[in-house]
């Protein structure tokens, strides 16, 4: 009877220990996988509004480059990059917002205002005044960004 | 089939013998303070995860150690419980060294003949205090720096080589980058190594000797 | 130990072990249980202390206490014990004999007894070591304090103490309608420098804020200390530091803070006081801050102080619109309206839009969400341009701060920031009012003028300010906007591009300043007056370009040396090559007109410029500021002076030319650059400098 006695206890305490021993393993195990794989499902950080300038600034029928700086950051390590955006109105209403950055290989475009078009001056590249491709070799027209105008302020949707 | 796969090891790496002669050897009994080894074995196992862990964001430059620790600490998901448990692990770690050691001199179980088991239980104190000294300066913040800076002028008092200690220390005449990255090698390649040639060495011998039994007074 | 007593242990222990127990599982679930303990332990410790980071380490911070880490405490505290050359005892002696003995305990206590009440030497041996750590571990403690309370200080009271107590003593009482910042910013008086190179911007506000209300500051630090960094919220959005202080725990950002009811807590004066310091009363910048976004930089105001008064504490509709409906048809104004909503869905309207709206409205189509409210707005017209009513957010002396300067900057004050602006960085090249002049970067070129009407109507304010903050590094312009490592700001490079284009309804230059004219004039006499005296003063006595007609001057080079300058230029200054310009005939005149300027100008015998006198003032004044206590040359005493210094000696005496002082004072050291960095230095002081080094530098 004793002896009966003296072996549940020792099961007891071997699954115990064993039980202990999960625990803490898992204790160490589920944070320490969220510790290594988390900064790699950090998405993209959220999109935000980026100020670019008065909307009085944006002369009418004419594409206005504006220049924003924002803040990326990667890691602890904080980066400034410029934001360099096309803006044109017809109205001083309506804006449209266009990367200055050519579909092609990335050069910058610019606005020759004789001509009433972007040009890209690496593969002469042509794009209309709404960043359609007029000519050369971009795959598609210039990229917009989602524009707002408040208070008298221009924003896109970047970061 | 468990019990299959068990026997076919078993039969290759001989497994029961070592299981019986490490968990099923008898043992006198003994109280509740001869957990106090086992406890500082768990504590330098946590340690050793956290602080492998740590070293995947950390950096150790001037430049950016101050700022990956931060962000361990504030962004990386869980960082504050990894470096959290590896900072009080690091008090718990001496704390426990220290009532370990204690326990042993209550008991008188350094006497023959665990002689040698004794000296590789200071060596592991000594290690402990190093583990100590060098992690404290990693964060690489006011306190970190200027302990440091403090911690090893002390060194400097040393007659004869004081000066040549302090340089060795700390890489040169101040405290700098050489000294960050000198003590981060030695906080996570030198001491850990020894570290663990000394654990080993003290658990084989606790093993092969077994552990002492509470001395009757008449003993 | 004996053989037998060894033998008599083992065996013994070999009964303990048969009576014992099998170490998995008995003694390997105590150790579990003991593990699970401490990791909950540490798991605990982790959440509810974390680990702690101070700031980052700065080795510059001489004020820091050094503590280590609590388990080397006892050892720091023995230090205290053993001052001077019994360090070493604490430091070194002590901890080794205790780890020798450590080490040495097995080889120590060598008897057979195990039993600690027969072994009384070695428990009360190491039962006062251990007693002696906590001990020590515990006074260090007590003695001092770890010193985390003292950095969480009062930061600004701090930055004022180390900043301007040394000369204006514990507080400063500045008269109304100070415009503080820019006085901390740019310096004002003689011995006040500008501080806008070693202090940000916030903290300029701070201490304006803590000048105007120290009371304010005690409050921040009380009340607003412990979750606000005085520089987030210094000279921020007067509407919500209102509204914050106002509401206290009803305020939004307040509902995670344990705040209790400021209302109840803080008096309406106390109030004001914090506002006051968070917004000092200082007209300029609150103009800056809260009206400029809206009624931008330049100040237009006609009306008296009263009016000026109401308007801003009543603020709300104040811009007036004729109401419609009675000069226009009701199917006009339905057109309007329509237009107005949607530009595209009223072709019509752009005709009615120009001949009505468009005087006022420009070009620009206002922007109205739904027909209603347009409609009801062309029709009854009147005010519709909204203002905060500031008149319940600013304190009263942040009101009369406003007031008076507004009313000061619409006579023209508020291009004066500009205009100091475009003194101290701008005229030097550029001219006092943009009328250009030689390009002192580029041998040869002519800076053209950039105040012309021409130049203005033809760049927008965009790229003024890309040109100014960026430079012009193809033409010799460094850049002056702080993002590219100059010394102004946006604010201050607004400021600028404000007073430019106060320039363009008005334009102090015509056309280009006759530099270089062609055909050049035959006579020296005009050459002088249109080319040289630009630079050395109409009567040779030196402006940017040094003196002509002194004694010193024209014992410093022979014809044929002023020949060769004059023909060749000296490099890196403005002084340019003349002879692509002027024949060889014309500078002969020249030579021979600038000898005639030291003969007739014997009158302004410097009167014998007095070191003591007339340099160390400003000396003293404008350069020990930098230069005494950070090393190199040190301006304080005439010993230094002629002294001290990394190319020392920078004076030497007699020879104004070759000494690095007056090289610097006029910038014209070869590698570039000038002394005082904000500026140059008028010129009579810049005058009596180089006369007391041409007179031979005497220390009289």
């Amino acid at each position: 009877m004793e002896e009966s006695q003296d072996i549940n206890r020792r099961s007891f305490m071997s699954i115990a220990t064993w039980a202990i021993g999960a625990l803490i393993s898992a204790a160490f195990a589920i944070p320490g996988v969220a510790y290594i794989i988390g900064p790699a499902l950090r998405g993209r950080e959220a999109q935000e509004w980026i100020r670019l300038g008065s909307t009085s600034k944006v002369e009418l029928n004419v594409p206005t480059l504006f220049k924003a700086r924002i803040q990326r950051k990667t890691g602890w390590i904080v980066n400034e990059e410029e934001l360099a955006v096309y803006v044109r109105t017809d109205n001083g209403r309506d804006f449209v917002a266009m990367s200055n950055i050519c579909t092609h290989l990335g050069c910058r475009v610019r606005w020759i205002s004789d001509q009433d078009h972007f040009f890209c001056p690496c593969h002469n590249a042509v794009f209309d005044t709404e960043g359609n491709v007029a000519s050369g070799p971009p795959p598609r027209a210039l990229d917009r960004f989602e524009v707002k105008a408040e208070d008298g302020q221009l924003y896109v949707l970047g970061g | 089939m468990a019990s299959r796969l068990a026997n076919w090891l078993d039969e290759r790496l001989a497994w029961r013998q070592v299981w019986d002669a490490i968990f099923l050897r008898k043992v006198p009994k003994i109280n509740w303070l001869f957990t106090l080894g086992s406890a500082t074995l768990f504590v330098g196992v946590n340690q050793a995860v956290t602080g492998i862990l740590l070293t995947l964001y950390y950096v150790p430059t001037p430049d950016h150690a101050y700022n990956s620790v931060q962000y361990i600490t504030t962004e990386v998901t869980a960082g504050w419980l990894i470096r959290g448990l590896h900072h009080w692990g690091a008090s718990a770690l001496v704390v426990l060294t220290v009532l370990h050691m204690l326990r042993v001199i209550f008991h008188g179980a350094y006497k023959y003949p665990r002689e040698v088991t004794w000296w590789t239980g200071v060596g592991l104190l000594l290690i402990v205090i190093g583990f100590g000294f060098t992690g404290y300066l990693l964060p690489w913040d006011q306190k970190a720096y200027w302990a440091t800076t403090v911690g090893t002028r002390i060194a400097e008092v040393t007659p004869v080589i004081g000066n040549w200690i302090l340089r060795i220390m700390r890489g040169g005449e101040e405290l700098s980058a050489v000294t960050l990255a000198r003590f981060f090698g030695v906080h996570i390649w030198v001491l850990p190594a020894t570290v663990l040639l000394l654990v080993g060495a003290h658990l084989y011998l606790i093993i092969h000797i077994g552990i002492s039994a509470v001395p009757k007074r008449e003993e | 130990m004996k053989e037998e007593e060894k033998k008599e242990y083992l065996e013994r222990y070999e009964e303990e072990k048969k009576k014992g127990v099998p170490f998995y599982p008995n003694i390997l679930f105590k150790d579990a249980i003991v593990s699970l303990i401490m990791f909950v332990a540490l798991l605990g410790l982790a959440f509810f202390v974390g680990a702690p980071l101070e700031e980052r380490a700065n080795p510059a911070d001489t004020s820091y206490t050094p503590r280590p880490e609590w388990y080397f405490l006892f050892l720091f505290q023995l230090l205290k014990y053993f001052p001077g050359r019994l360090e070493v005892i604490g430091a070194i002696v002590l901890p080794t004999i205790a780890l020798l003995l450590l080490a040495a305990l097995p080889l120590l206590d060598r008897s057979a007894r195990r039993h600690f009440s027969s072994r009384p030497l070695v428990i009360a041996g190491s039962s006062i070591v251990v007693v002696g750590i906590i001990v020590l571990t515990v006074l260090s403690v007590v003695e001092a304090p770890p010193p985390a309370e003292t950095t969480q200080g009062d930061q600004v009271a701090a930055l004022y103490t180390e900043n301007c107590a040394p000369c204006h003593g514990p507080s400063i009482s500045v008269p109304m309608g100070t415009n503080l910042h820019s006085v901390i910013a740019l310096g004002k008086h003689e011995d006040m420098p500008a501080w806008n190179a070693d202090l940000t911007s916030d903290e300029i506000d701070a201490l304006a804020g803590f000048i105007q209300s120290p009371g304010g500051n005690q409050l921040f630090t009380q009340y607003c200390g412990d979750c606000h960094e005085v520089s987030d919220l210094v000279a921020g959005d007067l509407l919500e530091l209102r509204r914050a202080i106002d509401l206290g725990a009803e305020y939004d950002a307040h509902d995670d803070a344990d705040i209790s009811d400021w209302s109840q807590e803080i008096t309406a004066e106390q109030r004001t006081s914090l506002l006051n310091f968070l917004a000092a009363p200082d007209g300029q910048r609150l103009f800056a801050l809260n009206c400029s976004s809206c009624h931008g930089r330049s100040v237009a105001y006609s009306g008296d102080q009263s009016d000026l008064e109401v308007i801003i504490s009543q603020g709300g509709l104040h811009l007036d619109m004729p109401p419609w409906r009675d000069a226009l048809e009701a199917s006009q104004l339905d057109a309007l309206a329509r237009y107005v909503v949607d530009p595209s869905s009223e072709p019509g309207a752009t005709d009615l839009f120009a001949s009505y709206c468009a005087a006022c409205h420009g070009e620009r189509v206002p922007q109205s969400e739904n027909f209603d409210t347009a409609r009801e707005a062309i029709a009854t017209g009147g005010a519709h341009e909204l203002m905060p009513v500031w008149g319940e957010i600013l304190t009263s002396e942040q009101l009369a701060a406003l007031v008076n300067y507004t009313l000061d900057a619409a006579q023209g004050a508020g291009i004066d920031f500009g205009q100091q602006l475009f003194a101290q960085n701008c005229a030097s090249c550029h001219g006092d009012f943009g009328e250009g002049g030689p390009n002192p970067a580029l041998q040869g070129d002519i800076i053209a003028p950039i105040s012309t009407a021409e130049y203005l109507t033809t760049r927008d304010d965009v790229t003024l300010r890309a040109i100014i903050s960026q430079g012009q590094p193809n033409f010799g312009m460094s850049p002056f906007g702080s993002a590219y490592g100059g010394p102004l700001d946006d604010d201050e490079i607004d400021a600028i591009v404000a007073l430019m284009r106060s320039w363009e309804d008005n334009p102090p230059v015509e056309f280009p300043p006759e530099v270089v004219v062609p055909p050049v004039p035959l006579s020296a006499e005009d050459i002088y007056d249109a080319v040289c005296s630009q630079c050395h003063g109409p009567a040779g006595e030196g402006l940017v370009g040094p003196e002509l007609a002194g004694e010193a001057f024209a014992s410093m080079y022979s014809d044929q040396e002023l020949f060769a300058i004059i023909d060749r230029g000296r490099e890196t200054t403005a002084m340019i090559a003349w002879g692509e310009i002027l024949t060889s005939e014309q500078i002969d005149q020249l030579v021979f007109f600038i000898r005639g300027l030291s003969e007739s100008q014997d009158t302004p015998t410097p009167s014998a410029a007095s070191f003591s006198n007339d340099v160390v003032p400003i000396l003293q004044a404008k350069c020990a500021v930098c230069h005494g206590s950070l090393g190199g040359w040190n301006a304080d005493g005439y010993e230094n002076v002629m002294t001290t210094g990394d190319n020392a000696p920078v004076v030497i005496p007699g020879d104004p030319q070759e000494s690095l002082l007056a090289q610097w004072l006029l910038g014209t050291v070869p590698q570039g650059g000038l002394m005082p960095p904000s500026g140059m230095l008028p010129q009579d002081e810049i005058r009596l400098i180089l006369d007391w080094i041409a007179e031979g530098a005497l220390d009289n």
